[in-house]
């Protein structure tokens, strides 16, 4: 008997350390540029992301190729002129909440957070501080954040011709919905 | 002399006019329409994986910004933000899968779980999984 419960409470341990991790494979991060002369919007539902409620940590990954745009030019431009997809196929997050402690992921319910780390876009990497919800649902938690950046922070250079058609500032939206993550 | 400018102008006035034309077909160039498009590669969802797997960068040069065609047997059938479609093929791996992406507007009711399909996709690349966008079922 005693060796059944020592078992079994192994077994919760394990299933509840495992518990701690989140993950997607079907997040959406997109970028949208508007200026006078165009709006540019670019869509990826192929983010992978693990999200450790322990820890607070949070990583994302997506590939430059997941990206799509209404034009068909622009997508050619994003890929092969600006982002350079064939040196640097992916652009890579990995940071952490800051203020843990006051999301109770126990309880279901939208909660601040403040996300800080290390953003890798063309192969430079830079720090970068974003606000963001999480909200703890039944069965997961949803994330969702914007934030600007500024592609020549990226090193991401952009043609005079096409200068005015894209804002100096870019806004990233990232939809994540999290599911506790497989253990297999 | 006079005929000469006439002439000039004229060969300037159809290079700009060309050169507005070029601008304007380029500049509103669809996506392939991949129903239509013949496939570069056709390979099981199991092979293309373990390709993947075993050497990434062999694969990505490969199979990257490449048109292929994969079949497999459906895993799961999600929608996502905008009404984006991801269906995942088996592969030989638990963990590791591949998640076709379809447009906006495609009827997820024509995917069901264990069923064989063949998928046309543009081939991003590999994260946990092997990624094809802008996909199309084959028929």
């Amino acid at each position: 008997m005693k060796r059944i419960i020592v078992l079994f409470s192994l077994a919760s341990l394990f299933l509840a350390l495992n518990a701690q991790k989140y993950m997607t494979r079907n997040g959406y991060i997109g970028f949208y540029s508007h200026t006078p002369m165009e709006d540019i919007k670019g869509d990826n539902n192929q983010a992978a992301s693990v999200l450790d409620i322990s820890t607070g940590e949070i990583v994302f990954q997506v590939l430059i190729k997941s990206f799509h745009f209404d034009k068909a030019l622009m997508e050619e431009h994003f890929n092969e002129n600006y982002m350079e997809f064939e040196k640097f196929p992916k652009s890579t997050f990995k940071g952490k909440i800051t203020n843990l402690s006051s999301v109770d992921f126990s309880k279901a319910g939208k909660y601040d957070v403040v996300v800080e780390g290390d953003l890798n876009i063309h192969d430079v990497t830079n720090k970068v501080s974003a606000r963001g919800i999480l909200e703890v649902v039944s069965g997961g938690i949803n994330a969702n954040s914007k934030f600007n950046i500024v592609p020549e922070d990226y090193k991401i250079s952009i043609p005079g011709v096409v200068r005015d058609n894209i804002a100096k500032n870019l806004e990233v939206t990232v939809t994540m919905k999290y599911a506790p993550a497989e253990t297999k | 002399m006079k005929l000469y400018i006439k002439i000039a102008l004229w060969v300037v006035f159809f290079l700009a006019l060309a050169g507005i034309l070029a601008a304007l077909y380029l500049f509103n160039k669809q996506h392939k329409d991949l129903q239509k498009t013949k496939p570069d590669i056709v390979i099981s969802a199991i092979d293309l994986q373990k390709e993947f797997e075993s050497d990434e960068s062999g694969s990505t040069a490969k199979y990257v910004d490449r048109i292929i065609e994969v079949a497999g047997t459906i895993g799961s059938v999600k929608s996502g933000e905008e009404n984006i479609l991801s269906v995942t093929l088996k592969t030989g791996s638990d963990f590791s899968v591949v998640i076709c992406t379809f447009p906006p507007g495609t009827d997820p009711s024509k995917f069901i779980a264990g069923n064989d399909v063949s998928v046309r996709g543009e081939c991003s690349g590999f994260l946990m999984d092997v990624l094809l966008n802008n996909c199309v079922v084959v028929k």
